[in-house]
């Protein structure tokens, strides 16, 4: 074992250790977090879509299920396990389109799963998940149809995305709907902070299930992440310390 | 009872594989190497497998528009349509042929390309929404920001002082803020990436349902 490999596994650890750790001092001193907006006002455009007989619509991007680019989608599907949830009480149950046929298979695993736990299977419907199109373009060039057609008031972006990203936040503001995005690309945050009326930036995207309720250790994955982020910063100011004072050191 | 242990079993079998797959990134150890390499194929061939049952419930999707005749199913007709005739020549003559080529280059490209321009007139008409409906100071940095990469970047139409000025402008916007605001925001990216691996892994988040 090479020490990059050595330094990359202790790191894992360190990462797991921290979440863990995370989880058993929750109770004794539970995290709190900044205020994001743009879940705020996700929490009650979920409740206004219900009251209203409206649609939940959650979009996993185009990225396939095993590249590195699944991630966020991940992180989406975490989401999609509380936006269930809320939407079992509607006529209208939460929608999900992916550009990736695996996705799509794991998108209807999930609603089954929560809809079976909050005792109403009836609401599963094997079309709730769908593959859109297995190309990015393919795949937003069949948005339209969906918010338009089904009644979708609330229209969230949670995957990969390229450029079709602007695009599929268009859409949704197009379509009068609540559009909340973020994805794990910077170009495409650029697009979605300059098209979507609630952007997530960063690693925003990933804090959905954190601030939608979906468990303790998502709460605990921020803390491990603000926690190495801080050591990070520290060790690039010494590292840009140490660069700058080498002749002198 | 037994749908507890179904699931806690789904859950072992993730975690299991996962671990494997992970460790095969840190461990040069040619049995894991060889354990990751094998998971990675399998899950390759079940990603095309399931691009099969993703485009049949796309088709199960339209067909049901179509047979109930609901708002737009005169689309769903030409999507189904157009499938099928792409599939069954595709299937006769191979993904090469003249045919299939044909269908590629004159139409799925112009269409791909026609919202790919599509895009610039929506992010011109974002812009001036942007300054309208979240006009805080970071929606007018992002804009100016954006103004000045373009102008930056841009043929000029007369060379002089101000286009030398504009284009230095630019080159420090993006070599040195954009590079550094992109570099962390890739490290927040990472992290939080990590972090949902890493609850999949702990079986916290069950995908593959519960």
């Amino acid at each position: 074992m090479t020490a990059v490999n050595l330094q990359g596994l202790l790191l894992l650890f360190v990462f797991l250790g921290l979440m863990l750790g995370s989880v058993a001092i929750s109770r004794r001193w539970p995290a709190t977090f900044r205020q994001i907006a743009a879940f705020e006002a996700l929490g009650k455009a979920i409740e206004r879509a219900v009251e209203a007989g409206e649609r939940v619509h959650l979009s996993l991007g185009t990225g396939s299920v095993i590249g590195p680019d699944s991630a966020p989608a991940f992180a989406g599907l975490a989401a999609l396990t509380r936006i269930a949830r809320a939407t079992s009480m509607s006529d209208r149950p939460a929608v999900v389109t992916t550009g990736d046929g695996a996705m799509a298979i794991l998108a209807r695993d999930t609603l089954r799963s929560s809809y079976g736990e909050m005792g109403a299977s009836e609401l599963y419907n094997p079309t709730s998940g769908r593959l859109l199109g297995p190309t990015p373009f393919s795949y937003v060039a069949g948005l339209p149809s969906i918010l338009t057609n089904e009644r979708v008031s609330v229209h969230m972006l949670s995957g990969f995305y390229g450029f079709e990203a602007g695009l599929a936040a268009e859409f949704g503001e197009r379509a009068r709907a609540f559009v909340i995005g973020g994805t794990s690309e910077v170009q495409s945050q650029a697009l979605l902070y300059a098209v979507a009326q609630n952007p997530l930036l960063g690693e925003e995207v990933f804090a959905s299930g954190a601030y939608l309720g979906a468990g303790e250790l998502h709460r605990a994955s921020l803390r491990a992440q603000d926690i190495i982020r801080i050591g990070l910063i520290v060790l690039i100011l010494l590292g840009v310390i140490m660069a700058t004072f080498e002749d002198l050191i | 009872m037994r749908l507890f242990r179904i699931s806690a079993l789904w859950a072992a079998i993730a975690a299991a594989v996962g671990v494997f797959v992970l460790l095969g990134y840190f461990v040069n150890i040619d049995f894991i190497q060889n354990i990751r390499l094998l998971f990675m194929r399998w899950a390759a061939l079940l990603a095309a497998a399931a691009l099969l049952v993703g485009l049949a419930n796309l088709v199960q999707v339209h067909w049901r528009k179509l047979s109930l005749a609901e708002e737009g199913w005169i689309y769903s007709a030409v999507l189904i349509l157009a499938f099928l005739v792409t599939l069954i020549l595709a299937l006769s003559f191979g993904p090469d042929n003249p045919v299939a080529l044909f269908i590629f280059e004159y139409f799925q490209l112009p269409l791909e390309a026609g919202l790919m321009a599509l895009l610039s007139v929506i992010l011109l008409v974002a812009g001036f929404r942007l300054v309208t409906r979240r006009r805080d100071a970071f929606s007018i940095l992002f804009l100016a920001t954006a103004l000045l990469v373009m102008f930056g970047t841009g043929p000029a139409v007369t060379e002089g002082p101000v286009t030398v000025v504009m284009r230095d402008l630019r080159a420090w916007i993006s070599q040195v803020w954009s590079a550094g605001g992109a570099r962390g925001i890739a490290l927040g990216v990472a992290l939080g990436a990590t972090t949902t691996g890493l609850r999949v892994l702990l079986g916290a988040d069950r995908p593959y349902g519960s």
